[in-house]
């Protein structure tokens, strides 16, 4: 039974990186982001686009690693279409 | 003489059909690449997962039992090709607490290995974790432990 009262542990200090064997694709017109703390889908989108009704293309943009749109997590690497 | 000339024509005319048949789009046999860019879903073969990395971004020495101080890789065998594709992985604790989430956008040509790590300075908390590729509609995952 899990102890749900227990505090989580701290991952801020996680560093990480990958390579490839494949050339790395050259970005179509989009870009990343990685999410920082108090950020959202809405408060990205009305920054990257001015707009924070086009917060669902990002979340389009990345359905694989977005399970809830209302639940992104600071050091989470998301995709941003082209404006 | 004519019709050795004739028969040297029709031969030349069969050699520059044939040779004209590596098309974009057109098919291989059985599936196999026949040396030209093709257009295949990209999937996941396998995943392993390693303290180091060989030249061919393969862990060496697959292992499921880890140290708090060890950097953790993770290499992902991918089959398939297309012009732009991402990789996502994600790193988990304890089944819910997400460690680190990676994405790696790749033009993949057929047999690929892309390798994500991880590393904590403070040490990994002991415990059960996690880590899933996910590319296109392919996932895999593979357990291990820090002890």
């Amino acid at each position: 039974m899990p102890n749900n009262n227990s505090p989580k542990a701290d991952f801020s200090d996680v560093q990480s990186g990958s390579s490839s064997t494949a050339p790395q694709a050259s970005p179509a017109g989009g870009r990343s982001y990685t999410v920082k703390k108090g950020d959202s889908l809405s408060k990205i989108a009305k920054r990257e686009y001015g707009d924070a009704q086009q917060w669902h293309r990002i979340y389009e943009a990345n359905r694989d690693s977005i399970s809830n749109p209302d639940l992104i997590q600071p050091g989470q690497v998301l995709q941003l279409p082209s404006a | 003489m004519d019709a050795r000339m004739k028969a040297l024509a029709l031969l030349a005319a069969a050699v520059t059909l044939t040779g004209t048949g590596c098309k974009k789009g057109s098919s291989g046999t059985a599936g196999q690449d026949v040396g030209m860019a093709s257009t295949r879903e990209v999937s996941i073969g396998s995943v392993q997962l390693g303290r180091s990395l060989s030249g061919d971004k393969r862990v060496s020495g697959s292992t499921d039992k880890f140290s708090p101080r060890d950097t953790i890789y993770a290499s992902v065998e991918t089959s398939g090709a297309a012009p732009n594709t991402t990789i996502n992985a994600r790193w988990t604790y304890e089944g819910q607490q997400v460690v680190k989430e990676d994405s790696r956008s790749i033009s993949p040509t057929g047999s690929d290995v892309t390798e994500f790590h991880i590393s904590k300075p403070s040490g990994w908390p002991k415990g059960k974790y996690q880590f899933t590729a996910t590319v296109g509609g392919s996932t895999q995952s593979k357990d291990f432990e820090v002890k």
